[in-house]
């Protein structure tokens, strides 16, 4: 392998892990928050792959203005799913907010397929040609969704660890009881999480778009990597999770050129296996509350 | 009524209903109930095999259809290669039970959700080794070289709901079943009066899998081909767990009720919304566990529980 390809297929590697990191993060924050495994998470990036893709193709917008519709639009709508559906499953047993999670992704699945049907959907518009970096190339598109995606990463980090909301959500992943007693108010702080964590999904979905193809299991594919990193990397530590899914970005782009597309897959979901057997305090690496 | 004389009624009632359904082929009913029946058993086994393990232990698994998919693969390979057709259904069990004990070494020594992720994953994993297996016809499937009366696996599958039904109702109410119902109330407290969870969580998935792959197996000599992407389809493990949930989640007769239910739903939605199969099972799940957690079953019992005790001053007073 020339050194060339080599650092071709690690610029490959960082976009995709861009993306799966933006998954996992938040797929943590609605676990860490509110103990919930959301299955439904990848249905949301289809919601924007889709959103952005009607953006352009119906209205003749540029495709990065399917980012901020795409962030929007999951907002609402995990806002709402989280107040009519999630939230009242929050205290039952687990079997209930598995099969609801489950059950919403479902939903999805049938409903994209319904409206959509199979068709692989793409679009020409938006940023084109690429940046020739001493013989590697990397596509204007592909810079953009690293881009975007460094950047609403780093804006989730500083609203969990600076802003005042954010003080809340680490004080309910803690411990739920007590920081209800200390008068956060777990309510809002759940819907809040749910919300920015869908509105990354679709924000992630219309960047998908951008760079692939969309159908109606694009997001299941994704999500499925996310969790992936997220077992793999641990909810406690965000260092953990940014290695695991820039990992998982280059396996995937090395295993993809060197092998197949499938061998990619198998490999990476060997990895999750390994990691059951290695981190064993459950899901997501952290030790489960009494 | 004591419960084992509830599990000896419902036994004989269900072989009873089996014995009727077995001998509809010779009865002159038409081939689409036939049909309609044959898949009702389906669904059922199915749907008791998930219950076995996920109903009864509290542990989701989202693989039931890989592990059934895993059996009909077996089962053309053995038959193919001549084996009698009861060594080839043994070899669908055999085959399953392995997998599953794979999936369980690993996933049900923990607690929580690692089980459910393990399951997810290896529905995902599975059909992209068949679909690279020479041995397994790789893409384009599979073909049963042999053609079997319809009949046989009618009859078959019949028989396996039936047991499968009698052999969870008899569980629930074994020794084995409480301490099995322990863990999935509190498992720490299972653990601490002595019950080894591991190893009982391991053998029910076990046997759960060898129920689910016998489905499988059946249902391959029930449709002669298989295509990877259809045997492997994520709707097949919904469905496994759509019908206990539906009908009413670790009861004996919440999968019966639900698999008839979905039989039918089934048939009036291809020709009411065609393309909203799928939507309308999710919507239903999510409706039964919001509102009726216990399902149409527990939903049903507590009714009749409720009429019971408001009528007894009636008829007193």
């Amino acid at each position: 392998m020339s050194l060339t390809l080599f650092f071709q297929l690690l610029a490959n590697g960082l976009v995709v892990g861009g993306l799966l990191g933006i998954v996992a993060l938040g797929l943590a924050l609605i676990f860490g928050v509110m103990r919930v495994v959301n299955f439904a998470h990848g249905e949301f990036i289809t919601l924007g792959a889709y959103a952005t893709y009607l953006l352009v193709t119906q209205l003749g917008a540029s495709p990065l203005f399917g980012i901020p519709l795409a962030l929007a639009l999951g907002g609402a709508i995990g806002w709402l799913i989280q107040a009519g559906v999630i939230a009242r499953v929050t205290e039952r047993p687990e079997l209930d907010m598995l099969m609801t999670t489950y059950a919403l992704s479902v939903v999805g699945l049938g409903a994209f397929a319904a409206g959509f049907g199979g068709d692989f959907r793409s679009y020409s518009a938006g940023p084109s040609g690429s940046l020739d970096l001493a013989g590697v190339v990397v596509g204007w598109r592909s810079l953009t969704v690293l881009l975007t995606c460094l950047v609403m990463g780093a804006a989730t980090l500083l609203l969990v660890q600076r802003a005042r909301v954010g003080l809340g959500l680490r004080a309910l992943a803690q411990n739920r009881d007590a920081a209800a007693s200390c008068g956060i108010n777990v309510i809002a702080s759940e819907r809040l999480a749910f919300s920015a964590a869908v509105a990354l999904a679709a924000a992630a979905g219309a960047l998908v778009s951008l760079i692939g193809t969309t159908t109606p299991t694009v997001g299941h594919g994704w999500v499925l990597d996310g969790f992936v990193v997220v077992m793999l990397g641990g909810l406690g530590s965000v260092a953990g999770a940014l290695v695991a899914a820039f990992g998982i970005g280059f396996v995937q782009s090395f295993a993809s050129y060197l092998l197949d597309d499938s061998w990619a897959r198998i490999i990476i979901y060997l990895l999750l296996y390994a990691a059951i057997l290695v981190r064993p305090h459950g899901l997501l690496g952290r030790q489960e509350h009494a | 009524m004591s419960r084992a004389g509830s599990t000896a009624a419902l036994a004989a009632v269900t072989v009873a209903l089996g014995a009727v359904a077995a001998a509809l082929p010779w009865l002159g009913v038409s081939s689409y109930v036939r049909t309609l029946v044959y898949y009702a058993c389906y669904y059922m086994a199915l749907g008791q095999a998930w219950n076995l393990i996920s109903g009864m232990t509290g542990y989701v698994s989202f693989a039931h259809g890989a592990l059934a998919g895993i059996g009909a693969y077996a089962t053309v390979i053995a038959l193919n290669a001549q084996w009698p057709v009861a060594a080839g259904l043994a070899a669908g069990a055999a085959a399953a039970g392995l997998a599953s004990l794979v999936i369980g070494a690993t996933s049900l020594r923990l607690r929580g959700a690692a089980f459910t992720f393990a399951t997810l994953f290896f529905q995902e994993l599975v059909l992209l080794i068949v679909r690279k297996l020479p041995a397994a016809g790789g893409p384009g499937g599979l073909v049963l070289q042999e053609i079997y009366p319809t009949s046989l696996p009618y009859v078959l599958m019949v028989v396996l709901a039936a047991v499968a039904t009698i052999a969870v109702a008899a569980l629930r109410f074994s020794r084995t079943g409480v301490r099995v119902l322990a863990i999935k109330h509190d498992e720490t407290a299972a653990v601490a009066i002595g019950i080894d969870s591991t190893r009982l969580k391991v053998a029910i998935f076990c046997a759960s899998a060898a129920i689910a792959g016998l489905v499988g197996s059946i249902h391959a000599i029930f449709v002669g081909s298989l295509f990877p992407d259809v045997v492997f389809a994520v709707e097949i493990s919904l469905i496994a767990l759509a019908v206990p949930l539906i009908g009413g989640v670790g009861t004996a007769m919440g999968p019966v009720v639900g698999a008839l239910l979905y039989v039918g739903m089934r048939e009036v939605f291809q020709v009411v919304a065609p393309g909203l199969h799928l939507t309308i099972v999710g919507l239903l799940i999510l409706a039964v566990v919001l509102f009726m957690r216990d399902g149409i079953v527990g939903a049903a019992a507590r009714a009749w529980a409720t009429r019971r005790r408001t009528a007894v001053p009636a008829e007193g007073g």
